[in-house]
């Protein structure tokens, strides 16, 4: 009796090492971008969210081109993405016939499972040509009088085309989570309303979509994480230019896609190298408390269940 | 009793009744083009590649080293393929025990305030942009400053990187593995006087096990497609790497060739970045198609 009670507590400090890791991995994560970026925290301090100019020779460094090329990109890719994914989770939940759900499903799951990089190749051998032949002169033509809509240059790169390409990449994390919600609707309350004669878009409206919506919202948080933090199809795609864009079509520059570019040249000189840091503290920070709340919300609606799409891509 | 007289309980408005079953009807049709809009990327991504990769996919493509100039013009992806096998491997080594232990303790002895911290914990890893690990895997392994790691760049710094980024997924597939075994399972385990580690070894593993195999190939399938941890901790390297850690350590990776390859102003090296896309998007669907296999087999649906 005595040896199986020590094999047991010896089974538990085992595990428990196992969760040390786990805790010292995240620690270390968040020290270490904590400790290198401290030097330009302090030699900067908060002016380095809206200073404009970037320039290392001189020391200066502020990060307003980027966060305003991070945040417009994301906020674009959402306003593509929302629609389509709630769409697509309506579809895939209410609408789709049973025998064709499960195949569909598997589609937008596929969406999600593309590396990164691939999107990216997609999109500079698609998805800019398009741009470049199609659209952008059709805009040009018609609507070059809406400053937002103005064509600079008509080269193909640029925030569109990156934010379409991150808006597929959130499309099946928001699809999979409105679709979860959907389904978390008791199917009682859902029955009634078509006994009394609704139609599917009724209930839908009246019944689903009140129960399910804090659930969609969180899908929309976690789709915004992802978004933020997207890297190699954005340093693909968006043209690179520290400049903060003025337009549609205008080039631009993201947080990620800088430290993706120069990260490696910055660590010649420390303070150069705190600065960019401090821009993936910037990262971290923001996926940190968007995933906070958007988990949150999840695990309150949909009991935190885990599906394929929330893993997927690089 | 004159039934016929009945006022009916529902005026028949006609009108409102067609009307509502048209919006009803517009509403499908959006969500279906919603959809096919939406999965039109898979489609057309898995088309491009094959159209404009085919004619470099034959066996020796996998087979032989990039040679040619600019590198890679001739050859084939026989780094890349070499090297994700290491990082994979490299990565399992440090994600599975972790993972695998963390997701038990969760579901095993974790208290329930404890338990939820340590599963947020999880979730915001699992957030955190693969980008910023990329720069915390420099600063741990790759730098001579600091941890006193000399990897340099090379495939044990990328590899545990990788790592970081796969076990958070190991450990929360594991703890929704087991949670998903019917309680009385284990509690028929305990009321026989089992302790938790012969009803872990005689029960949990066992039920758990499709659940904890879909963790790994999940987490395998995700680092098998980052690119941006690899940038700061093992560039790339178009021969065999001579070891795992220091100068010639660095391996190939299929993510980070086609990366690289399509940034080349050179119209052979799109094509074949766009060949080697093919045979990431097969190894990333094989992976799809052993989850689901699992999946089907075990009938748990841990996803």
């Amino acid at each position: 009796m005595f040896t199986l009670k020590y094999k047991d507590d010896l089974f538990k400090y085992i595990l428990s090492v196992f969760v040390l890791a786990v805790v010292l991995i995240f620690l270390t994560a968040f020290i270490v971008i904590l400790y290198y970026s401290y030097p330009a925290v302090i030699r900067y301090g908060i002016s380095f969210l809206w200073v404009k100019e970037w320039n290392p020779p001189i020391k200066v460094f502020g990060a307003l081109t980027f966060l305003a090329g991070t945040f417009i990109v994301t906020f674009l890719a959402l306003i593509f993405a929302i629609p389509f994914s709630f769409g697509i989770g309506i579809f895939l939940q209410e609408y789709c016939p049973f025998f064709l759900r499960g195949i569909l499903t598997v589609i937008i799951e596929m969406l999600a499972g593309i590396p990164s990089v691939v999107f990216g190749v997609w999109g500079v051998l698609t998805v800019v040509p398009w741009l470049r032949e199609s659209v952008e002169p059709f805009f040009n033509a018609h609507f070059s009088s809406i400053p937002f809509l103005k064509v600079e240059e008509n080269i193909g790169y640029g925030i569109l085309a990156a934010s379409i390409i991150v808006a597929f990449m959130i499309l099946p994390i928001i699809s999979s989570i409105t679709k979860d919600s959907l389904a978390s609707v008791p199917k009682l309350a859902k029955d009634g309303a078509l006994a009394m004669g609704a139609t599917r878009l009724e209930v839908i409206r009246n019944v689903s979509l009140p129960y399910a919506l804090s659930g969609i919202y969180g899908g929309i948080i976690l789709g915004f994480g992802r978004a933020v933090g997207e890297t190699i199809a954005v340093v693909l795609l968006i043209g690179n230019q520290a400049v903060v864009p003025k337009s549609l079509f205008s080039v631009g520059y993201t947080i990620s896609a800088m430290l993706a570019n120069t990260f490696t040249f910055a660590v010649i000189s420390p303070i150069y190298a705190s600065a960019e840091v401090e821009l993936a503290l910037i990262l971290l920070l923001t996926s940190l408390i968007v995933n906070i709340i958007g988990r949150n919300i999840l695990n309150r609606v949909i009991g935190g269940r885990f599906n394929r799409s929330q893993f997927g891509g690089g | 009793m004159e039934l016929q007289s009945q006022e009916p309980v529902f005026p028949a408005n006609k009108g409102y009744l067609k009307r509502k079953k048209f919006y009803n009807k517009m509403v499908v049709f959006f969500a279906f083009i919603a959809f096919v809009i939406g999965s039109f990327p898979v489609f057309h991504i898995l088309y491009k590649a094959v159209a404009i990769g085919y004619k470099y996919l034959d066996w020796s493509f996998i087979s032989t080293l990039p040679t040619g100039f600019p590198i890679g013009a001739e050859g084939g992806i026989f780094n890349a393929v070499i090297g994700d096998a290491y990082l994979i491997v490299i990565a399992s080594i440090l994600a599975i025990p972790i993972g695998i232990g963390t997701g038990l303790y969760l579901s095993l002895f974790g208290k329930k305030k404890a338990n939820g911290v340590l599963r947020l914990l999880n979730e915001l890893m699992l957030g955190i942009p693969s980008i910023v690990w990329g720069i915390v895997g420099f600063y741990i392994f790759s730098t001579n400053a600091g941890f006193g790691f000399h990897f340099g760049f090379s495939a044990l710094a990328g590899g545990l990187t990788l790592g970081f980024i796969m076990t958070p997924i190991i450990a929360l597939l594991t703890e929704q593995a087991v949670n998903q075994i019917p309680a009385s399972y284990i509690e028929g385990a305990l009321a026989l006087g089992a302790t938790k580690w012969q009803a872990t070894q005689a029960v949990i593993l066992k039920a758990a096990l499709g659940g904890i195999f879909i963790g790994i190939l999940l987490g395998v399938m995700n680092i098998i497609g980052q690119t941006a941890p690899l940038l700061f901790t093992n560039y790339y390297n178009t021969g065999m790497p001579t070891g795992v850690t220091g100068p010639g350590g660095a391996v190939g990776d299929l993510a980070m060739l086609i990366f690289i390859y399509i940034h080349e102003p050179s119209k052979i090296l799109h094509y074949k970045a766009e060949a080697a896309s093919v045979v990431l998007l097969l190894f990333i669907f094989a992976i799809d198609l052993g989850l689901r296999l699992i999946n089907y087999l075990t009938k748990r649906f841990i996803l």
